[in-house]
């Protein structure tokens, strides 16, 4: 927490206004892909172009105001609340267990504030953990700086975070944040942890893990239990084969993009958001993007991207700070994962699951939650070197 | 548990220090943070390039199918064909929109919960299986077209919609209350109507022949339809979808043009006491010598000579225009089923569609001196004062052509008043072959008329040429035997011979407006040529007088009014004086002539075919009501016998009138019953099916009042209507009420008179009834 004297900024005033920038620029640029997106299947469903548009804006506004309140409080505040903010997370996770959960397209990811908003508990606990993992690293190192380098130090801070993981895949049958979460955790400890081994092992297993499982599906005995996922496999391998059920939303984003071309159709000309790509609001807004505004448009939502990751990366390195560097890893890697997700899912990469893309897409609890997170972010940037 | 675990590190932390090389944690961090942003840039680029990947390899592929799979909807917007009116508006021919009930399953099964009230909607309102239905719905989920019903009325596309939206109005009221996806209700969805129009004709068989028949294909067969079938139809119209510059969807609608409609010459009143009569005649003798009707074919033309409009064209046998292939009045089942095993069910329905007025050839007898004696008063040859003396035959090239009685020394007129072969023999020797010819072109026979009908038969190969024509053909060309000639080519030459020497070109249409009703074209009378002088004509209107007061032709004289005609029997090859035509041609009234009528039976169907009188008897009854109709007024004084006659045809319409309006409730009746009496008479007068019109607004309205249509309405209570309405119907000069005629009768003048009253259809007429006309050569 040493303190240097700054040449361009002051004190008051160094917060990090290029990711500010950047953040609400692509804020902005959501809404308006949102209501291109939605606005013909809202129009005919709902009888209202903007439904989704202004539930969003609610949203947006609700989150940009989080994003000033939060980055006015110093983030040290929030590491009183590391046990309880995992406390929360799992509470909240087996609220979903009550009848206060809310089920939508056969899956209970939601909570009803019995306010008229939901809240999805993954994304709370995707915050959680950040703060949880950020605090518990700094204290062990406080204790010793290599007691994380021995497994039983590791399995120690890995715990939390796949306990969660777990319940939210069990209880909401989530697999994305699930997946996100033990990310976060690898991420954050990859950064706090020196060694390389433990992480190589790591992705050795995990890519052997999904290579079996994906030989697996593969082949001809595949069906029976487990088949939703495995079938999506199958759909991730050969979408053509199932263009009509389980690859058929794949297929339709892919269509989008390919028939966007270079320069895309224009805003709002896109044809595949006229009912025939599911969802396309939501997870399969980046597709849109590509088929409204072509390979330019979506290379520059990706640099906008890299450019609010970089920052993230600026700050958490300035930072000397350790909680607050590792706060911002957290974001960082939760940003970066979700992003990289969402294309690859949209591109056909990898097997379809539901992730939707950070600050564009549609979803009320992501998005306050991920203001809110670049509220810490900027507050870090105000205290690093 | 964390916390546990953090308080016991402190005794691991000795030998986790030995364990491990010392390192700098901020330069490890930054380390780390490298590497990580390295990871995720590689990332980034890895999806950037497979973006890239699939729009360069998938471009067109991808393009095309988003495009393949939008619905452009195009659809076609049909035109409504012309309608086809009489010169008072009566409507002969109209098109109707109808629906098809068309099933969308996709968009219906959009939600399964739909599927319920849809199809019982379906079922209820369109009369459908629902085990149909829904067996089909079952099997085909994803049909987004099928056509349930054909060509339903508005009626009940009207009850299907209301029951649509109050249902889905009272369902979507509920499901607002109701938030749980599952428990809302389904909606009637999925069912469009297709329109189409398909052809109607209101008067069923009423002037069948000239009008003709289309199907719902818009191409129009025999008549009218068929002649003027690309000024009737449209362009269809198109509501579609296209992609623009931009690669956007847009859509337009390119409205149909509606097509042109016919205003005709037709007056539907004559035309129907044209095929009462024709009927009459063939219903009375039908099957009396040989099975069928009671001639062959049968034909009636009335026209104005002094325009060329046809007023009237009536054909037996008729058909339905509604239903024309049906065969069942004309033939039993067995004939019907031998004629489609032998398939000459075609061949029999072409003789029912063809218009004999203009399609068929035949001989026309003495029917032709007319034309002879015009041509010899015309070319001088022959000059007005000649004698002819008559032993009942004539030697023509060591042929006896004889004639039909010993007439002894007649005159000019007199040869045409008793019809004698043997005087028009002679007359012909007079004129000569060349002359003769020549006046045969002058006045158009073997040629088209150009009358604006379809089927119209050429008949130059059936006629004479100074080659062809030797002294044998020369005599028997003067009464009208050895050459063939068409119903209209006769009435034209006709017409010409007796109003002043002009040649009209027949027509029946006589305007063509658009569909707001605005004329496009008026077609106007064409003159032509000049046939004979005004004053041959007038010689010629005296003599055929003469015919109709004392000669032949006195059973075609209606009472009250002096006319002038020529009656003709011909006989027909092979000449075995077995089949006979038999005709009358007249004009009304004698000194003025307004009208000609023209009326040709071809092999009647009684034991002594060739007598004129079943020819002439029609047309006296047909004048009897036409003469009046058309506010001729009466020249002669009437008998009593006379007056009963007329009383009686009066009274028969009367009755046969009230009778009608018992049972004019029921729609659909025979047209020419529903027809026949129209407007003819004052009392009863119920607003006839035929007399409805359409006025600018396409509301029903009578055709010759002009006001919305009250059966109950009497026309002779308000006369001022009855003027306002001719104004408005100031198509037609002709047009009016029979109430108005009623009150044109002249006074009673009832004075015994002396004279044979031999004016009955089959009343025993010395001259007229005669043996044979005509003898041919062989």
């Amino acid at each position: 927490m040493a303190r240097r004297p700054q040449k361009f900024r002051n004190g008051r005033h160094n917060m990090d206004y290029v990711l500010l920038v950047v953040v609400l620029f692509l804020v902005c640029f959501g809404l308006l892909m949102i209501y291109s997106a939605s606005s013909y299947e809202a129009g005919v469903d709902m009888e209202d172009p903007a439904y989704y548009l202004r539930k969003q804006a609610l949203a947006t506004a609700l989150g940009i105001v989080a994003l000033f309140f939060v980055s006015k409080i110093p983030y040290k505040f929030w590491q009183r609340f590391d046990f309880i903010a995992l406390a929360v997370s799992i509470i909240l996770i087996f609220l979903l267990l009550t009848p206060l959960g809310v089920t939508r397209n056969g899956a209970t990811r939601w909570i009803d504030l019995k306010i008229g908003l939901t809240l999805q508990p993954a994304e709370v606990a995707k915050i959680g953990i950040i703060i949880y993992l950020a605090s518990m690293i700094q204290r062990i190192e406080e204790l010793g700086k290599n007691i994380l380098r021995t497994p039983k130090g590791l399995a120690i801070l890995m715990t939390p975070p796949v306990v969660v993981a777990g319940l939210i895949y069990i209880i909401s049958s989530n697999l994305s944040s699930a997946i996100i979460i033990v990310g976060i955790a690898v991420a954050m400890l990859f950064v706090a942890v020196p060694d390389y081994k433990w992480f190589i092992i790591i992705g050795v297993v995990g890519l052997a893990a999904v290579a079996a499982i994906v030989f697996y599906a593969a082949g001809p005995g595949a069906t029976g239990e487990g088949s939703f996922r495995l079938g999506r496999v199958r759909a991730w391998l050969d979408p053509e084969s199932y263009s009509t059920d389980k690859a058929f939303q794949t297929l339709q984003a892919l269509y989008a993009i390919g028939s966007g071309g270079l320069w895309g159709k224009g805003l709002g000309q896109s044809m595949q958001k006229r009912k025939f790509l599911p969802e396309a609001q939501n997870d399969m807004i980046f597709s849109i993007i590509c088929e409204e505004l072509g390979l330019f448009g979506a290379v520059t939502i990706i640099l906008l991207f890299v450019v609010l990751i970089w920052s993230c990366m600026i700050v958490a390195n300035k930072t000397t700070d350790r909680f607050g560097s590792l706060l911002v890893v957290g974001v960082m890697a939760h940003y970066a994962i979700q992003v990289i997700l969402n294309i690859a899912v949209v591109t056909n990469t990898i097997p379809n699951t539901g992730i939707t893309l950070p600050f564009i897409s549609y979803g009320g609890t992501s998005s306050l939650f991920l203001l809110a997170e670049i509220g810490i972010v900027l507050n870090v940037s105000k205290k690093c070197k | 548990m964390a916390q546990r675990n953090s308080k016991r590190k402190p005794t691991k932390r000795k030998s986790n220090i030995r364990k491990f090389r010392r390192f700098n944690l901020q330069k490890v961090k930054s380390m780390k943070l490298a590497v990580m942003m390295m990871i995720i840039l590689l990332a980034f680029a890895g999806l950037g390039v497979r973006l890239y990947a699939i729009t360069r390899d998938n471009e067109v592929d991808y393009k095309k199918k988003i495009l393949s799979r939008q619905r452009y909807d195009s659809k076609t917007l049909p035109f409504k064909r012309g309608n086809i009116t009489d010169a008072n508006g009566t409507i002969l021919a109209v098109s109707e929109m109808v629906y098809n009930v068309v099933l969308d399953c996709k968009v219906m099964l959009d939600d399964e919960k739909n599927k319920e009230p849809t199809l019982s909607a379906m079922a209820d309102c369109f009369g459908l299986s629902r085990s149909e239905l829904n067996e089909y719905v079952e099997n085909n989920p994803t049909s987004q077209y099928k056509v349930w019903k054909k060509r339903i009325p508005y009626e009940e596309v009207r009850t299907f919609q209301e029951r649509e939206k109050q249902y889905n109005d009272d369902a979507e009221k509920q499901n607002k209350q109701i938030t749980e996806k599952d428990r809302k209700l389904g909606l009637i969805q999925g069912v469009w109507f297709e329109e189409e129009y398909i052809r109607r004709y209101p008067n069923n068989s009423l002037a069948c022949d000239v009008i003709g028949f289309t199907g719902t294909d818009n191409n129009g067969t025999y008549g009218l339809e068929e002649y003027y079938n690309d000024e009737l139809n449209g362009m269809n119209g198109r509501e579609y979808g296209f992609l623009n510059g931009d690669g956007v969807l847009e859509r337009t609608t390119v409205a149909a043009t509606d097509g042109n409609s016919l205003v005709t010459s037709i007056d539907a009143n004559i035309q129907a006491i044209c095929e009462k009569y024709l009927n009459q005649f063939g219903e009375e003798h039908k099957d009396e010598v040989r099975e069928g009707g009671g001639m062959m074919n049968g034909g009636v033309i009335v026209m104005n000579p002094n325009n060329g409009d046809v007023l009237a064209m009536a054909n037996y046998p008729s058909f339905d225009l509604n239903n024309p292939k049906d065969l069942t009045p004309y033939f039993t089942a067995e004939q019907i089923a031998q004629l489609k095993q032998e398939e000459k069910e075609y061949d029999a329905l072409n003789n029912l569609w063809r218009n004999f007025c203009i399609s068929d050839t035949y001989e026309p007898g003495s029917t032709a001196k007319a034309i002879t004696l015009a041509a010899g008063l015309e070319s001088g040859k022959i000059v007005g004062n000649e004698t002819y003396s008559c032993g009942g035959a004539l030697t023509v090239s060591d042929r006896d052509i004889s004639c039909n009685a010993i007439h002894g020394t007649v005159d000019v007129g007199g040869a045409l008043e008793q019809s004698c072969n043997v005087a028009f023999m002679k007359m012909g020797e007079a004129i000569g072959a060349k002359t003769s010819v020549e006046f045969e072109r002058i006045f158009n026979i073997g040629l088209r008329t150009n009358i604006d009908l379809a089927g119209e038969a050429r008949t130059a190969s059936l006629v004479f040429t100074e080659q062809t024509m030797g002294p044998t053909q020369l005599a028997t060309a003067s009464f009208g035997q050895g050459y063939n000639v068409t119903m209209i080519e006769m009435a034209c030459a006709f017409s010409s011979i007796i109003n002043g020497g002009y040649y009209y070109e027949p027509h029946v249409v006589s305007r063509i407006t658009n569909s707001n009703g605005d004329t496009i074209r008026n077609i106007e009378p064409r003159v032509l040529k000049q046939t004979i002088s005004a004053s041959t004509s007038e010689q010629m209107r005296h003599h055929l007088h003469m015919a109709v007061a004392q000669g032949t032709g006195r059973s075609a004289r209606p009472a009250g009014y002096a006319i002038g005609g020529k009656t003709g029997t011909a006989e027909m090859v092979p000449r075995d004086k077995v089949n006979y035509v038999v005709s009358f041609i007249g004009f009304a009234p004698a000194d003025d002539p307004q009208i000609v009528i023209y009326c040709v039976i071809d092999r009647p169907n009684m034991q002594k075919q060739a007598t004129a009188s079943y020819a002439t008897g029609i047309v006296k009854n047909i004048l009897t009501e036409v003469l009046p109709y058309l506010h001729i007024a009466k020249t002669e004084e009437m008998t009593v016998a006379e007056q009963e006659e007329v009383d009686k045809i009066l009274g028969d319409i009367v009755a046969s009138d009230n009778a009608d309006e018992e049972d004019s409730g029921t729609e659909g009746e025979e047209g020419d019953k529903s027809e026949d009496e129209g407007d003819s008479t004052g009392e009863g007068d119920t607003p006839q099916e035929g007399a409805l019109t359409v006025d600018d607004n396409g509301n029903l309205i009578d055709a010759v009042t002009g006001i919305p249509v009250d059966p109950n309405y009497s026309m002779s209570d308000d006369p001022n209507l009855a003027t306002e309405a001719i104004r408005e119907n100031a198509s037609s000069g002709t047009s009016s009420t029979g109430s108005i005629w009623s009150g044109s009768f002249p006074i009673r003048n009832i004075l015994p008179e002396n004279s044979e009253s031999g004016n009955s259809v089959s009343g025993d007429n010395p001259s007229g009834n005669g043996p044979p006309d005509e003898n041919p050569a062989e």
